[in-house]
């Protein structure tokens, strides 16, 4: 209890040097805090852009679609699907879709892009399409309807109430076929590439279109728990997957939005590395400046009988104590700042990156385990980087720290 | 008389080659219990080198130390450690208190090493407090007490962990002539009530006229031993 008393007393001994050294931790804290918060908001962005623009959660293809989008590759019994799907709780939404590629022409110019043909009522429990359309109407299920990106818009020079006309391969009997539809809106997406090449029409158009009555390609879902989607596990999807069936959640259908992920959390690593680094040289220097002051009194207290086990001791609690002062601080600096950022954002600006917009604020995600895992951290840290100083220190020879005055 | 330190032909140098110092040449002595002596002798003769190898804190080139029979020179750090922790007290010059306790918590400290349990610990330290004549001091920090009740507080200290012997080096040095000497008086009836064992290092006079028994040192080499008459 002595020990404790005195090693959290002798933290006040350079009242300046200790502030200085705890404002060091508690910015690195800070900081890692800060930084895993933007951390998970982009990750938490980029998911989000994923899956809730167009996506969905998770996918139900027949194998080999989403490579080519083989018009001939659909879904052979969509209502068991349907069905079975409808009947789980963990599912908030499944929109069908029909997806081909055709050629979309306007009056004025012409372009290739993805049609996609939906239910435009199960597509508002799955997709952003409804949000995302600015100008005009959603689709009502009205048999002309079609919504274009706005890119696909200025590139055809099309406005509200133009005719569109749309050329693709029935499926069926490989014909060359063509339908008119009359522009009822525009959507904006925001990634380019989403916004020049798709185009949405009514699923009930577009399955006598393309000769696929009763058919569709996929299946996209949502789930009440966006956390099932990464569960490669989920009965929901292993059920579906038979045959030539495939369900995958967007872990599986994005790959490479999982190694993003990765990414952000190595970043996120390093970020820390560098600063417990910079924090431990930090507290390494100015409890090597404590001991160099107080050579004598160790040489003293080694005189009298402490053991260098005790005097590591000693220096190990007052890192320990230091590194509780700048915990308690940080946490608290780091939930106000990080719950400052959540609720108003970082600005970013507009960015695309892997396909999806950051557009605006950025949101950092506040979590519990930030204020419990990364104080610890930081505090086993800190007491780590003392090891070197308290060794020193009690290897001190009485004889020499008192030869001034004995 | 019980011996309670012996030197055996000690010899302690310092430096390398054309520079070595011989600090102490074949010193051999013995000092018995209940002595109160002084080792004396100009700077540079060797009376630190040799309190600092009867204290555990240096060791002898060549020679043995004795303290209550137990040979002291080949100890361990460990072994030498727990030794001054349970048989030596120490008084130093100056700066000796630990300045983030109190003085109660000074005198503890060196039981707490010791393993005295606390009820025994709170009651030594007011048995010392008292002895040194500073109760009701206890709570008082180094810095708000003054020179003299600093050394007082440093004596009540050594004789805390009940050791067989006090060294002490120069301890009246910083302090005023009318404090010395009633630091003095103190340590001397503490002597002489108690039988405590006290060896000093010094050139104070004042020292000197109190000693039992004063061992002249010169180059290293026991010049002159006498036994005085107070």
């Amino acid at each position: 209890m002595l020990s404790l008393k005195l090693a959290w007393r002798n933290l006040f001994r350079n009242t300046r040097r200790t502030l200085l050294t705890c404002m060091l931790i508690t910015s690195s804290l800070v900081v890692i805090i800060l930084v895993d918060g933007i951390m998970l908001g982009m990750i938490d962005v980029m998911v989000g852009g994923i899956t809730k623009t167009l996506e969905g959660e998770a996918q139900v293809n027949q194998k080999g679609f989403r490579e080519n989008f083989e018009p001939e590759l659909f879904l052979n019994d969509p209502d068991a699907i349907t069905a079975a799907l409808a009947s789980d709780e963990r599912v908030a939404g499944h929109a069908p879709r029909v997806i081909i590629g055709g050629m979309i022409a306007s009056p004025y110019n012409t372009t290739g892009g993805l049609v996609y043909g939906v239910d435009a009522l199960s597509e508002l429990r799955v997709s952003r399409l409804e949000e995302a359309t600015y100008e005009g109407e959603y689709l009502t299920g009205a048999k002309r309807e079609i919504l274009l990106g706005k890119l696909m818009g200025e590139l055809l020079e099309v406005s509200l109430g133009d005719r569109i006309i749309i050329t693709a391969a029935k499926v069926d009997t490989g014909e060359i076929t063509q339908e008119l539809f009359r522009v009822t809106g525009f959507f904006e997406f925001g990634p380019e590439e989403m916004d020049q090449s798709l185009a949405f029409i009514n699923l009930s158009a577009a399955q006598p279109l393309l000769g696929m009555d009763g058919h569709v390609h996929q299946i996209a879902v949502q789930f009440v728990d966006p956390e099932d989607a990464k569960n490669k596990t989920l009965p929901t999807l292993t059920r579906l997957n038979q045959g030539n069936v495939e369900a995958l959640g967007w872990l599986d259908l994005q790959p490479s939005i999982g190694g993003i992920i990765e990414m952000s959390s190595y970043a996120s690593a390093i970020v820390g590395a560098v600063l417990f680094i910079l924090t431990s040289l930090g507290v390494i220097n100015s409890m090597f400046m404590s001991i160099y002051e107080r050579i004598y009194e160790f040489g003293v207290a080694k005189a009298i009988g402490t053991t260098p086990r005790q005097i590591i001791a000693l220096v190990l609690f007052e890192a320990f104590f230091l590194a509780l002062m700048a915990c308690a601080i940080g946490v608290l600096l780091g939930y106000l700042a990080s719950s400052y950022f959540e609720s108003n954002g970082i600005p970013m600006g507009r960015m695309e990156m892997s396909g999806v917009l950051l557009d605006g604020n950025l949101h950092t995600e506040v979590r519990a385990y930030q204020f419990v895992a990364f104080p610890i951290y930081v505090t086993l840290l800190t007491v780590a980087a003392a090891i070197y100083p308290a060794v020193f220190a009690s290897r001190i020879v009485p004889s020499q720290a008192l030869q001034r005055v004995l | 008389m019980k011996t309670v330190i012996e030197t055996k032909n000690l010899v302690r140098k310092f430096g390398e080659a054309q520079t070595q110092v011989t600090a102490l040449s074949n010193v051999s002595t013995h000092i018995e219990e209940g002595e109160f002596t002084a080792i004396i002798g100009p700077s540079g003769s060797g009376k630190t080198t040799l309190l600092q190898l009867i204290g555990g804190l240096d060791e002898p080139d060549s020679g043995d130390v004795f303290l209550s029979g137990t040979n002291i020179a080949n100890m361990s750090g460990k072994q030498l450690s727990d030794f001054r922790r349970d048989h030596i007290g120490f008084i130093f010059q100056s700066y000796n208190l630990i300045p983030v306790l109190s003085a109660e918590e000074n005198i503890e400290y060196i039981m707490l090493l010791q393993g005295v349990d606390e009820k025994d610990r709170k009651t030594r330290v007011q048995e010392m407090l008292a002895l040194v004549g500073l109760e009701g001091l206890g709570d008082r920090r180094p810095s708000q007490l003054s020179g003299g009740q600093q050394q007082r507080v440093a004596v009540a200290r050594a004789m805390a962990s009940k050791p067989d012997i006090i060294l002490a080096d120069e301890p009246t040095a910083n302090l005023d002539s009318t404090t010395g000497i009633a630091l003095l008086d103190m340590m001397r009836e503490l002597n002489a009530q108690m039988n405590m064992t006290f060896v000093f290092s010094t050139h104070d006079q004042k020292i000197m006229d109190r000693a039992d028994r004063l061992i002249h040192l010169e180059d290293g080499v026991i010049q002159l031993d006498e036994i005085c008459s107070s």
